[in-house]
């Protein structure tokens, strides 16, 4: 049989019923500017050899930027060239002055390392005595002293930033006394929690530069979000100028819709997203076209891999799909990557975790499991197809939940409107806390120094009083025995993450993977499946005090899906905003979670086929909360669905409102709320001490009201449906009356 | 006229020699219990706002500390002088004053927060030993603590336990804190006898800490001795409640580990200078390994030669293998078979290494096809671990083999 080509299966696309709506995004020529006289001339020569004689207007505003001295943020979409908007002034700095220096920071590990073979390759090519060097965990000891002392360029990630170079600053003197540039790679990635931690880690940084008498500028560039510059400029606490003169080209896009058909009429049920993405990824790479199959959760991943590799058995080999996600150890991942550059890997599904920029090469299909949460993420997803030539296809495929069914029956919200913004609360107390304790560890903290814009005179009595500092000459002296650096995770809330042992030979025990505790709660408990690489492993012991999990390979027709019991508790009300008959809040709150009991789901008909319990510890947070309270005459058990209902759609809009992910914030509700006994409904930061997303939400509430409201009212069902406020309603009535309550507010 | 000229000419005019600053009678406000640190005989280094505290003790050259007086220690030391060839822990040309003991107590671990607070040293001076200890009071006085310690320092070269990796390192770090306002660190040679312990000692001692190796080949035991590793908290109390008891106590240690070193320094020299003569089989051997890698082929031979003759068959193996090693790189192909024939028959790691050496003896020097032959059978039919060297032995079968067959 004739493989059918791109331009064939396109259009096939278009006949297909299920096609709601069909989006064509124009090529765009490069708009270019000539290379400033200026470059050094061995730079020049080397980008000569690329073929680069012009550069993009973007790389060049920000090369004149640099030059002129100002800290940059370049806002650049995928496969834009933006390497050299640091790259070249960099470079062209220690062409002019090799005592010059330059921090790099990347997200991750694994970029650090990309960039370094790339940047290498301009400088064998410049045959300039420049050195640049990874410095992470890899590192092998024989070698860090080199990079320490000898390495113009350094690149790193925030977490080896925080725990081992700025400890041990006194070892990178010539680093820091010759510092120029910090460039910070992905800026966009840097928000909630590990942006709230970033930040303070760069003051620090910025603390220790000043020690050694250096004031680097700052480089950064970040995918498309509505405040680069704002983010930019509360992560490194200096003034920004946005560059956002995009000039790279870009080939052909189709921006498809894809609403699978409805299956049960009176409910409003359609059929799984998952099947439809199947058998969509299925036709393209059955006919040798590169596919990225993008899904929201760690196990949608692997459901989606064991199907797909099975549906394309008979067509090209199982090897030539791969799952992609956290928890892969970093050498498959790195084999991935490889084979999909090479192209010996044809189709690959993954979470987000490729949205960042990883090089996996150019792919023209990439199909997303349901809307990705977010208009910047969507974006940065669909960048992973076409990037500079030729046609690609973006096929997003719509799944039942509200937001997905709001996004596919009104394109225009998505292409009409802006990304969202990334938002960080580097005044967190925790986190300020943890990171103050640190700055007094590497350098005495002066009584009048500032640490950001807010007053950490009390913090540092407060230490003292804990002895934890110890003040004497002006200054506050770290006097503890340990290492603080060491107990303090920019990831996440929980320090240890639980490892993931795989038992199922006896002779040959080994470490699969390694997840956070949060996440193992619901993925790892006693007779979870957890699913790794497409296989299926059951755990067969969750052992919490040691945080191991204990895995056996099965293969069982079913997944698992844990519930979480919450309990929440008012502490204080900072804010009230009272309305006529309700009112909306804002203060401290603790919450208990509790996991319960997990559910047996079939994987062909995701029916329910038993249960079982969950026995662990509570863990307890306290965060920052906005709730609403209300008055209202309603049966108990109406009410009680009425609340969960309103509370399921909140869910789905806020996310998108103060661009979080969904496992950022949380919603529960309750009939008579502890404190006040008043039906009421809660959001909360899920992360100790708040990250600003429930004071997001409180201060722009109308916005979130009003998105919930149109999202229901525009939802074709009679009377509910999994789509907007969840079903099984019949007769209560209760899509007028969730509109109604919203109003209220 | 250049800036430097300039200078030159000027120079009278712009350095001064300043009179030294006044010492106090009274002790800076705020010194708690300083009538118990007065009677301790500690004193009082003031600089701008900051002050440390120093203590000197002199003990009489006559003093034993373990199996060794002081003045034992400085003929030793003196003795390297007839050395000859190399030796990494080599006095040679220097004077007993030229070494100086060195150790540290800190705060913590190793990383920059990390602060010393005790600066221990000691010397050798004509008639007595000289411990001189710098304190630091609280964090916050380290200018005044750096600057009198390196006003006071001219040394050539330290003697530590483990001070290249940790002591010294650590200094470094916390200088730097200061340096714009103390002098610069001055180079120096540096004798680590946590490595030479480690080289003669390991295999007979499970852990290698200065009190195990006190205990066991000095001849020294410690009494009411704080362990090194309480020193953080009884420091950060004292900076609280600023009573000297508990730090006294850690000065003592500090005091007890710098003497140790001086002993250990003469032991170990000991040791080497009279290559082994003095010592058990074991040491003598790795002696002999350490004269090896120091190139120093003489020394190791002799070392070797007795060691070989041991009751302690590792010991005896390993020995010999090495001599036959040094006999067959001499040349002297008689000795280099009829111990490596020793080695092969011995049972011991060395055997299969033994064949080997013999085979290559006897194909390449002798000729003798047959014997070589038979040699790397034998080896071939133990139980050879590493693929390589099976792999090179399979060659060597087939290549004997093949001339053999001509």
């Amino acid at each position: 049989m004739w493989k059918k080509t791109l331009a064939d299966l396109i259009a096939e696309l278009r006949d297909d019923e299920n096609v709601i709506h069909w989006h064509e995004l124009e090529p765009v020529e490069a708009k270019t500017r000539p290379l400033p006289d200026t470059i050094d001339e061995k730079l020049r020569q080397a980008l000569e050899t690329r073929r680069i004689r012009e550069l993009y207007t973007h790389q060049h505003a920000a090369f004149e930027a640099v030059q002129k001295g100002e800290n940059i943020v370049a806002v650049t979409p995928t496969a834009s060239g933006k390497t050299l908007c640091y790259n070249l002034p960099v470079l062209e700095q220690i062409a002019e002055d090799s005592t010059s220096r330059a921090l790099y920071l990347f997200p991750t590990k694994a970029l650090a390392q990309d960039q370094k073979s790339e940047l290498n390759e301009i400088i064998e090519e410049m045959g300039a005595d420049i050195k640049s060097f990874t410095y992470d965990g890899d590192t092998s000891p024989a070698i860090r002293q080199k990079v320490r002392q000898a390495g113009h360029i350094v690149m790193t990630n925030p977490d080896m930033l925080h725990s081992a170079i700025l400890p041990n600053h006194t070892k990178w003197v010539s680093l820091f006394e010759n510092l120029k540039y910090i460039v910070i790679d992905e800026l966009h990635t840097y928000r909630g929690v590990f942006g709230s931690h970033v930040a303070n880690v760069l003051r620090r940084l910025k603390r220790i530069c000043a020690f050694y008498g250096s004031s680097p500028q700052f480089i950064c560039t970040s995918a498309t979000i509505a405040n680069p510059k704002e983010l930019a400029e509360a992560l490194t606490g200096s003034p920004m100028r946005l560059i956002d003169n995009n000039g790279a080209p870009r080939g052909r896009k189709h921006f498809v819709f894809y609403n699978p058909p409805v299956v049960n009429e009176p409910l409003n049920i359609r059929r799984s997203a998952t099947v439809e993405v199947n058998r969509l990824a299925r036709e393209f790479l059955k006919n040798q076209i590169q596919t990225i199959i993008f899904a929201r959760s760690r196990v949608r991943v692997e459901i989606i891999l064991s199907h797909i590799q099975e549906l394309v058995k008979g067509d090209i080999g199982p090897k030539t799909i791969r799952g992609y996600r956290g928890g892969y150890l970093p050498k498959e991942r790195r084999a991935i990557e490889k084979g999909l550059r090479d192209g010996d890997i044809l189709g690959v599904v993954s979470t987000n975790a490729l949205e960042l920029g990883v090089d996996i090469g150019q792919l023209q299909v990439c199909v997303m499991t349901g809307y990705p949460g977010s208009v910047a993420s969507t974006w940065q997803q669909a960048g992973r197809a076409g990037r500079r030539h030729g046609e690609a296809v973006i096929i997003m495929v719509a799944s039942s939940t509200p937001i997905d069914q709001y996004v596919v029956q009104n394109p225009d919200y998505f292409f009409e409107r802006n990304p969202e913004s990334a938002r960080i609360n580097a005044e967190n107390l925790i986190i300020l806390v943890d990171h103050l304790k640190c700055a007094a560890y590497e350098i005495p903290f002066k009584e009048e120094e500032a640490f950001g814009p807010m007053d950490v005179g009390d913090v540092l009595e407060y230490l003292r009083e804990e002895r934890v500092l110890h003040y004497n000459g002006g200054k506050y002296h770290w006097s503890n025995e340990s290492f603080p650096a060491t107990n303090i995770s920019l990831r996440s809330a929980t320090q240890e993450n639980v490892v993931i042992v795989d038992q199922s030979e006896r002779a040959n025990v080994k470490i699969i993977g390694e997840m956070d505790r949060l996440s193992a709660m619901t993925l790892l408990h006693d007779e979870a499946i957890y699913l790794h690489e497409g296989v299926q492993f059951q755990v067969e012991k969750l052992d919490w005090a040691h945080k191991k999990a204990y895995v056996r390979q099965v293969d069982v027709e079913y997944y698992t899906d844990a519930n979480l019991a919450v309990g929440l508790n008012v502490l204080e009300i900072d804010r009230t905003k009272e309305q006529p008959v309700s009112a909306i809040h804002y203060g401290d709150v603790t919450v208990n979670i509790l996991p319960t009991i997990f559910k047996k789901i079939k994987m062909t008909t995701f029916e329910n086929i038993g249960s079982g319990p969950i026995t662990l510890p509570e863990e307890e947070i306290h965060t920052s909360a906005v709730w609403m309270e209300l008055e209202m005459e309603e049966p108990e058990k109406s009410l009680e669905h009425l609340l969960m209902g309103v509370a399921n759609v909140l869910h789905h809009v806020v996310p998108i409102h103060t661009m979080c992910d969904r496992s950022d914030i949380h919603v529960s509700s309750q009939i008579k709320a502890a404190h006040s006994g008043k039906p009421t409904i809660f959001l909360y930061d899920h992360y100790p001490g708040g990250i600003g997303l429930a004071e997001d939400v409180f201060k722009r509430f109308n916005e979130v009201k009003e998105a919930a409201k149109d999202l229901i009212q525009k939802c074709p069902c009679d009377n509910g449906c999994p789509s907007c406020i969840g079903m099984g309603f019949d007769g209560m009535d209760l899509k007028r009356k969730s509109v109604e309550l919203l109003d209220q507010f | 006229m250049s800036m430097a000229k300039k200078l030159q000419r000027l120079k009278k005019h712009i350095v001064r020699e300043e009179p030294p600053a006044l010492k106090k009678e009274e002790p800076p406000e705020g010194i708690r219990y300083w009538d118990v640190w007065k009677a301790e005989g500690a004193e009082v280094f003031e600089l701008d706002d900051e002050y440390c505290l120093t203590r000197e003790t002199h003990y009489d050259i006559d003093t034993e500390h373990g199996k060794y007086t002081f003045k034992d220690a400085q003929k030793i030391i003196r003795q390297w002088s007839d050395f000859k060839g190399n030796h990494p822990l080599s006095a040679k040309g220097f004077q007993p004053s030229d070494l100086f003991f060195f150790d540290i107590e800190t705060t913590g671990l190793s990383g920059t927060g990390s602060v010393i607070f005790l600066l221990g040293t000691a010397r050798i001076w004509g008639d007595q030993v000289t411990v001189k200890q710098y304190f630091l009071p609280s964090p916050g006085n380290e200018t005044a603590l750096y600057a009198k310690f390196l006003q006071e320092t001219d040394y050539s070269t330290l003697v530590t336990y483990n001070g290249k990796s940790f002591d010294w390192p650590q200094v470094k770090s916390r200088h730097t804190f200061v340096r714009d306002k103390v002098p610069s660190l001055p180079s120096f040679g540096h004798f680590d006898l946590y490595h030479a312990s480690h080289r003669l000692f390991k295999h007979t001692m499970e852990s290698v800490k200065l009190v195990n190796v006190e205990k066991e080949h000095l001849g020294l035991e410690r009494v009411n001795d704080v362990p090194g590793h309480l020193a953080p908290i009884i420091y950060f109390d004292f900076v609280e409640r600023g009573d000297p008891e508990g730090v006294l106590q850690v000065m003592k240690h500090n005091e007890r580990d710098i003497l140790s070193l001086i002993t250990l320094y003469a032991h170990i020299s000991s040791l080497v200078l009279r290559q082994g003569g003095n010592a058990d089989d074991r040491i003598s051997y790795e002696l002999g390994k350490w004269f090896e890698a120091a190139g120093n082929t003489a020394a190791a031979l002799q070392s070797f030669e007795q060691s070989a003759q041991s009751e302690e068959r590792a010991v005896a193996s390993g020995a010999a293998y090495r001599l036959a090693m040094q006999h067959k790189r001499n040349r002297s192909y008689e000795e280099a078979v009829s111990l490596f024939l020793r080695v092969r028959t011995s049972g011991m790691e060395q055997s299969i290494d033994a064949a080997v050496e013999l085979a290559k003896v006897y194909e390449h020097q002798w000729k003798d096809l047959p014997k070589a032959l038979q040699e790397t059978r034998w080896a071939l039919e133990q139980d050879v671990e590493k693929e390589s060297l099976k792999h090179a032995l399979q060659h060597r079968l087939q290549r004997l083999e093949k001339k053999l067959s001509k």
